[in-house]
C-alpha cells in the first residue's frame, strides 16, 4: 500500500487529495448524519434515540402540515420557472440587439449583490397594504390596493415576483451567455431566406440554447425547491401559512422546535422530489435532443 | 556608593521584587473566564457591562465575557454552541425554553445559598415562572407582563374617555375608531394584533386568564382551548375582523405612530412609546386590565431567568457572579439597573420598590403583579411549538376560515398529541 502511494498512479490521487477531503467532510458526512438523523428522535441536547421509520410515517400520514407546505413549495418552484425563466430568456434576447450590453446587465446583476435581508425590507415598503409605494400609485389611479403580502390568495404571487426580480440577473448572464456561443452565421442564413426576429427567436435561437435552458431551469428548480431565506424575511411564511414552504417548515422544525430527527426526514423527502423532479427535466429535455449538442 | 545610598538601593531591589512576586502570583492563578449569554444588545447591557468591569477588579483572576445573541435567534445558539461544546456558562433564557433545557440535563440545579436568595427575594409570579415541576432553575430577572395598551388621544377623539372593561365595550370603541382610505385599507385601526406569537397566542392566554380559565390544566398533560370561554373569547376576536374593525394591513407596529386604538402587549415597549411620542408619552399611552366579563380579571406574566449551564467549569463561580449582580448594593442591583433603563420590571422585591415605576403606566402593570391578577405562563413542554400551532388555528378564525368551536377542537388535538409525545 506504502508502495502504491509512493507510485505514479497515486499521484492524480494526491492531486484530488484536498478535494475529496473537502467533499466527504462538508458533503458525505453531512449527508450520512443526516440520515441517520431522519431514524431518530434527536434535540440536539440529548443522545438521538432510534425510532426507525417514525419520522417518515409521521410526516406522510399524520402531519397536517407537511403537504401544504410541500404544495406551496412546488407553488413557488413552479411560479420562479414560468415567469422568471421566460422572462430572463427574453430581457437577455433582447439586450443582445441593443447597445449598452455590459450596462445593462451590470444594472439587471444589482439584485444578486443586495443582502436578501435588504432585499425583502425594500419590498415590504413597496408592498405595504396602507402606506405601501405600490398602493400609493394605485390610489393616485383610482385603482383598488390589494393586500400584496397580507392577503393569502395572492401572497405567494407576490413572493415569486419579488424572487423573479432576485433572480434575473443571474439567468440573464447565463443566457447572455448562451446566445453569445450561438454562430451568428445561422442568424445571417436566416435573414437572408426572408426570416423575421421572432422566427430568428423561435427557430434558431430557442433549439440552439436548449443546453442553457435545460442548466437554468434545473437549477432554478432546485433552488426554488430548496429555498425559504426570502419568506422568512418577507411574510415569516404568512398569511395563513400560505409562503411557508417545505424548507421554511423545517428550518422551524429542527431549529424552533428542536425536532432535528423529523427535520432531517423532511429533508429528505424533499431531496427526493427534487431529484425524481431533476430527472423527469432531463429525460424531457434529452428527448428534445439536448444530447446532440 | 555610600551606606545611604546603597540602603536605598536595597529597598529599591526589595520593593521591586515584593511587587513582582505579588503580580507574578496573581498571574500564577488561572484566569477563570465566566461567558454570560443574552439578548440585550450592547446599549441596553451597558449598566451590566459596567458591573463586570466592577466585579473583574474585585476579583482578581475572574474574566466574564459578554456574548450576544438576538432573542430570535438566542435558542438556536444555544443548542448550536453545546452541539459545538463551546456552551456559554451562564444564560439569560425565556421562561417557556427551560422545561426543554432542563429535562436534557443542559442546566445546573442553583446551589441552596442561592434558591433561598430567590426564595427570599423575588414575587411568588417570578419564582413561578423559573419552576419546572417543583424545581426551581435560576434567578428570575425580567417580567413582562400584559395588558389592555390604548391610545387616550384616540379614544377621546371617538367620544370615549375611559378604557373598556368587557369585549363588547372594547368592539364597540374600537368600531368607533378604526377609518378606511378610499381602497377600502385601514389607516386607523380600533385594534390590532401582530405578526409574531406573542401578538396572538398570549393576548389569547391573557383573555383566557381574565377570564378565570388556565390555558392548560394544572399537570400541563391537557389543554382548556375547548372551553367555552376561550371559544368565546375566540368569537369575540372574529367579530373584530368580521366588522372590519381590524385587519391584517395594520398591526402591533402601528401602535408608536399613533393610528391604532387599542391592542394588548407587554410592558417592556414602555421605552418603545416614549421614544415615539416623547412628552406626550403620559397623555397617550393608557394601560387598563384585560377587557373580562368578570369583575375579578386576569391576565399573564412571562419572564427570564439566569441559569448556569451544566458542563459549565465555573458553576460555583457563576453563581456567586450573578447573585452579586441580582443583590441591591447602593440602590439597585445591577439587573435592575438594566431593567430600569429598558422601562422593564424586575422580579427582585427590593429592585422593584426602587424603579422608576411611579408613572401611570408602570404602575398599572406592578399592580397586576401585586395583586396576583398577573399568572405565570405555564412552563408546558415544547411551549413555542404549541404557541405556534395555536396561533395558526386563531389565524384561520380571523380569516372566517373556521368557527371558533371548531379551530379550537383542531388547535386542542394537535396540541394534545405534542404533549402526548413530550410526555414518553
Amino acid at each position: 500500500m506504502i508502495k502504491w502511494l509512493g507510485s505514479s498512479k497515486a499521484t492524480p490521487f494526491w492531486f484530488l487529495a484536498p478535494v475529496i477531503a473537502f467533499g466527504i467532510i462538508f458533503f458525505i458526512l453531512p449527508l450520512g448524519f443526516a440520515l441517520f438523523t431522519s431514524f431518530t428522535r434527536w434535540d440536539s441536547l440529548q443522545p438521538p434515540r432510534w425510532v426507525g421509520l417514525d419520522n417518515y410515517l409521521y410526516l406522510l400520514t399524520s402531519d397536517r402540515r407537511f403537504f401544504p407546505t410541500l404544495f406551496n413549495t412546488l407553488y413557488f418552484a413552479a411560479g420562479t420557472l414560468a415567469i422568471g425563466v421566460p422572462l430572463s430568456l427574453g430581457i437577455a434576447f433582447a439586450f443582445t440587439q441593443s447597445r449598452f450590453q455590459s450596462l445593462w446587465r451590470s444594472l439587471y446583476w444589482l439584485p444578486m449583490v443586495t443582502n436578501v435581508v435588504a432585499v425583502a425590507y425594500i419590498w415590504i415598503f413597496v408592498l405595504a397594504p396602507t402606506h405601501g409605494l405600490l398602493n400609493r400609485l394605485l390610489a393616485m389611479a383610482g385603482l383598488p390596493g390589494p393586500g400584496w403580502l397580507t392577503d393569502p390568495s395572492i401572497a405567494m404571487l407576490s413572493v415569486i415576483l419579488v424572487f423573479v426580480w432576485m433572480q434575473l440577473g443571474s439567468n440573464m448572464l447565463l443566457f447572455s451567455a448562451g446566445l453569445n456561443n450561438i454562430d451568428e452565421s445561422y442568424y445571417e442564413a436566416a435573414r437572408l431566406d426572408g426570416a423575421g426576429t421572432w422566427q430568428v427567436f423561435s427557430t434558431i435561437t430557442i433549439p440552439l440554447l436548449r443546453p442553457t435552458v435545460m442548466f437554468v431551469l434545473i437549477t432554478n428548480l432546485i433552488s426554488g425547491m430548496s429555498y425559504f431565506t426570502l419568506m422568512l424575511v418577507l411574510t415569516e411564511g404568512g398569511p395563513l401559512g400560505r409562503t411557508t414552504v417545505t424548507a421554511l417548515y423545517m428550518y422551524e422544525m429542527a431549529f424552533a422546535d428542536l425536532r432535528l430527527g423529523r427535520a432531517s426526514a423532511v429533508a429528505y423527502i424533499l431531496f427526493a422530489l427534487v431529484f425524481v423532479l431533476t430527472l423527469i427535466q432531463l429525460r424531457f429535455f434529452r428527448q428534445g435532443g439536448v444530447d446532440a449538442h | 556608593m555610600n551606606k545611604l545610598t546603597t540602603s536605598k538601593l536595597r529597598v529599591a531591589v526589595s520593593a521591586l521584587a515584593l511587587t513582582a512576586a505579588a503580580t507574578s502570583s496573581v498571574f500564577a492563578q488561572d484566569t477563570k473566564t465566566i461567558t454570560i449569554a443574552t439578548h440585550y444588545n450592547d446599549e441596553q447591557i451597558a449598566p451590566i457591562t459596567a458591573c463586570f468591569e466592577a466585579y473583574e477588579a474585585e476579583h482578581p483572576g475572574i474574566d466574564i465575557v459578554h456574548q450576544q445573541a438576538s432573542y430570535g435567534d438566542f435558542l438556536q445558539t444555544i443548542l448550536t454552541s453545546r452541539v459545538g461544546g463551546t456552551s456559554p456558562d451562564i444564560y439569560n433564557i425565556y421562561s417557556i425554553w427551560a422545561p426543554q433545557l432542563a429535562a436534557a440535563g443542559a442546566l445546573e440545579v442553583p446551589p441552596q445559598e442561592v434558591l433561598d436568595f430567590v426564595n427570599a427575594n423575588y414575587a411568588d409570579g417570578s419564582v413561578g415562572a423559573a419552576t419546572i415541576d417543583g424545581q426551581l432553575w435560576g434567578i428570575p430577572t425580567e417580567l413582562s407582563v400584559y395588558m389592555l395598551t390604548y391610545n387616550k388621544k384616540l379614544l377621546a377623539e371617538a367620544g370615549y374617555d375611559a378604557p373598556p372593561a368587557t369585549w363588547d365595550e372594547l368592539l364597540e370603541i374600537a368600531a368607533a375608531i378604526s377609518k378606511r382610505n378610499d381602497q377600502g385599507n385601514l389607516t386607523q385601526a380600533g385594534y390590532v394584533y401582530g405578526t409574531t406569537v406573542a401578538n396572538a397566542t398570549h393576548p389569547f392566554y391573557s383573555q383566557m386568564y381574565s377570564e378565570g380559565v388556565s390555558p392548560f390544566n394544572e399537570d400541563y398533560s391537557a389543554t382548556n382551548f375547548t372551553s367555552p370561554e376561550a371559544v368565546a373569547i375566540l368569537e369575540g376576536q372574529r367579530a373584530l375582523f368580521e366588522q372590519g374593525i381590524t385587519g391584517p394591513e395594520m398591526t402591533t407596529d402601528d401602535f408608536p405612530s399613533g393610528t391604532v386604538g387599542m391592542y394588548i402587549a407587554a410592558n417592556w415597549l414602555k421605552s418603545t412609546y416614549q421614544d415615539a411620542f416623547g412628552d406626550e408619552f403620559e397623555e397617550t399611552v393608557g394601560i387598563a386590565p384585560i377587557p373580562s366579563s368578570r369583575d375579578d380579571w386576569g391576565t399573564m406574566l412571562y419572564s427570564f431567568l439566569w441559569a448556569v449551564d451544566s458542563t459549565s467549569d465555573v458553576k460555583a463561580e457563576s453563581w456567586e457572579l450573578l447573585q452579586w449582580l441580582n443583590t441591591p448594593q447602593d440602590g439597585l442591583s445591577c439587573t435592575g439597573q438594566m431593567l430600569n433603563g429598558m422601562g422593564a420590571l424586575s422580579g427582585n422585591i427590593a429592585d422593584l420598590g426602587m424603579m422608576d415605576v411611579d408613572d401611570e403606566f408602570s404602575q398599572a402593570y406592578v399592580e397586576a403583579i401585586e395583586s396576583g391578577a398577573a399568572q405565570t405562563q405555564p412552563n408546558v413542554p415544547q411551549a413555542a411549538e404549541i404557541d405556534r400551532v395555536l396561533r395558526s388555528y386563531i389565524e384561520q378564525v380571523w380569516a372566517g376560515n373556521f368557527s371558533a368551536a371548531d379551530a379550537l377542537a383542531e388547535a386542542d388535538a394537535e396540541i394534545q398529541a405534542i404533549l402526548d409525545d413530550a410526555a414518553m
